[in-house]
């Protein structure tokens, strides 16, 4: 997306730390689900936050396959109309998606942080007494971040539409 | 008001993402009816308060390891040893494979690309023609839709909450007559082509299944405890994903550890993208129901419409047009609430209608513009669209007839349901 090393190293750790999360998470999954089966029907016990903990977990993979998502711009699209515009027509229209969908995620961020807020002053807790917002604060942050690299693809966009870059030329 | 739709209508066509054209939609309706905007957040949080969605990442992910294994290639190995020998078996050992195979992948197109490459180039060798060959492998790609554990079946299941294990009952002899149906016509039309017809072979048969032994316990497992109710849904897909995490890593070896983080991507990819329009889907239902939008469609449905017959083929028009723009993941958790209520005012039971609505919806990946199948198949087997549409053309008039088979007939779906 930019020249500036210093913000293209923010990019490839970002997607890093991206993926070891995403992997870190559903690789957990797996084997907690998998414990607390055999756990029930073996033993007939089980970790009693395990199927709470798994319920977080599900929308924590959810926000970071969403980044994901975002960041290859692969999110599910009608997708009809796309292929029949002019090339300039469609760069301008999917330069104008991208400010739109940046926008509506700084909205949705908003509106997730006044929830996440209202949970800490509210204390809430989940899994047995631990601060509810840390759980929640993937909402916000995870739509922060969706915003957030789809203005990196809107300055792409308007790099290309300019001529100043190829279309590979993104982060 | 009025303006700011027809922007959205706008860029939904244009490309933009479904989940940020309901999210705006939905914020723009909280403005509206000063509902605090933190709403919103509630909404979203209640993708970590539905245990059942726990079955979509890890169903997801195993299927989208077994579509990277060897294992689509020994699934059509046994099916072929043994339905290799009638007329069509090979065609039927497409459908047979691809409608088992996509229930597990969730008929997100994976199973053209894993199991059509295989068999596409099998049939044409076998003296299928062309045409006939490219319809086959494009129209079963989706054939598992109405079979557990499949994607579109578990998330009728969140949104309408109907039981799932009834619902898996359900779709069993709507999905197994898609199925025959389909294979009739390929028997019928390739009766002439003796060329495909092989010898059944004991010896074949037992290798086949020897090949196949560490697979085979998989859909037997899953299937079983999810019919006979010993596994919950979620409790099934953690079984799946770890067995096949362990077989394909460490016991068949077929991928290799490096490739991991890239296939859990991929498949998070996917779910990351249906839960979004899920989240955001269920803060513009609960915005409509506050609006009461589903009563309003309802008085005026029912001052126009008068009678079941007439209403369940209104309401199959209105779904095809639906399933030829609109994908099954965004059609689900939008249309679903809104037209549930309707139905059920009809007398339509409600697992019958999810029946109804993804069997319509299946047709959906065979219509233009947007018919998933028919992209994948275009770009897979390097086809002009325009070929691949009319080679579908057939199977897609077969599967329109079983739905509307289904549609008119309840007990096929209901029978299996205990009351």
């Amino acid at each position: 997306m930019s020249k500036n090393p210093l913000i293209k190293n923010l990019g490839v750790w970002g997607q890093r730390i991206e993926n070891g999360l995403l992997v870190l998470i559903l690789t957990s999954m797996i084997l907690l689900a998998s414990t607390q089966i055999f756990l029930r029907n073996f033993l007939s016990t089980g970790f009693t936050i395990g199927d709470e903990l798994l319920r977080i977990l599900v929308l924590w993979l959810a926000m970071l396959g969403a980044l994901a998502a975002s960041r290859d711009q692969r999110h599910i699209a009608i997708d009809a109309l796309t292929r029949h515009l002019s090339p300039r027509l469609g760069m301008l229209a999917a330069l104008f998606i991208c400010v739109f969908v940046a926008v509506v995620c700084g909205f949705i961020s908003h509106a997730s942080f006044l929830f996440v807020r209202g949970a800490y002053i509210a204390n809430e807790s989940v899994l047995g007494g631990q601060p509810a917002w840390v759980f929640q604060a993937i909402l916000p942050i995870g739509f922060g971040l969706m915003s957030w690299r789809y203005l990196t693809h809107t300055a792409t966009r308007i790099r290309i539409l300019l001529g100043k870059a190829g279309p590979d030329d993104s982060v | 008001m009025i303006l700011f739709s027809l922007v959205l209508i706008a860029l939904a066509l244009v490309g933009a993402p479904l989940f940020a054209i309901i999210g705006a939609s939905a914020m723009w309706g909280f403005m509206q009816a000063d509902i605090p905007q933190a709403v919103m957040g509630i909404e979203l949080y209640r993708i970590a308060e539905m245990p059942i969605l726990l079955a979509i990442p890890l169903f997801t992910f195993a299927g989208y390891v077994l579509s990277e294994s060897q294992a689509p290639s020994r699934l059509v190995r046994l099916s072929n040893a043994l339905l290799g020998w009638m007329p069509g078996g090979l065609a039927v050992v497409c459908l047979a494979t691809c409608a088992l195979f996509s229930a597990f992948t969730g008929a997100s197109g994976v199973t053209i690309i894993a199991l059509g490459a295989l068999l596409y180039p099998a049939l044409i060798e076998g003296g299928y023609r062309e045409g006939f060959s490219l319809g086959v492998v494009t129209s079963s790609g989706s054939l598992g839709l109405l079979f557990a554990p499949s994607l579109p079946l578990i998330l009728y299941g969140v949104v309408s909450q109907a039981s799932i294990d009834d619902l898996f009952r359900a779709g069993v002899t709507p999905g197994i007559l898609m199925v025959v149906m389909l294979s009739i016509w390929c028997i019928w039309s390739s009766r002439k082509n003796r060329k495909a017809v092989k010898q059944f072979s004991w010896g074949e048969v037992r290798q086949a299944l020897r090949e196949a032994g560490w697979e085979i316990p998989l859909p037997i497992v899953v299937l079983g405890g999810i019919y006979s109710g010993y596994f919950a849904v979620s409790e099934a897909a953690a079984v799946t994903a770890l067995y096949v995490l362990i077989l394909y890593l460490l016991i068949r070896r077929e991928i290799k550890l490096v490739e991991m983080p890239r296939i859990m991507r991929e498949s998070m990819v996917l779910v990351g993208g249906i839960m979004m329009i899920l989240g955001v889907s269920i803060a513009s239902t609960s915005l409509m129901i506050d609006l009461e939008v589903p009563q309003k469609m309802l008085a005026a449905i029912n001052s126009h419409v008068s009678g079941q017959v007439s209403f369940l083929l209104l309401m199959l028009l209105f779904l095809l047009v639906l399933g030829a723009i609109l994908d099954i993941f965004s059609a689900l958790v939008l249309i679903v609430p809104l037209l549930l209520p309707v139905a059920q005012s009809y007398g339509i039971h409600p697992l019958h209608f999810g029946i109804i609505f993804l069997a319509t919806m299946e047709l959906g990946y065979l219509t233009p513009p947007v018919g998933l199948n028919l992209f994948i198949s275009s770009y897979r087997f390097d086809k002009p669209i325009t070929s691949v549409y009319l080679a579908t053309i057939p199977f897609f008039l077969i599967l329109l007839l079983s739905v509307l088979v289904i549609t008119f007939v309840p007990q096929l779906s209901l029978w299996l349901v205990p009351d």
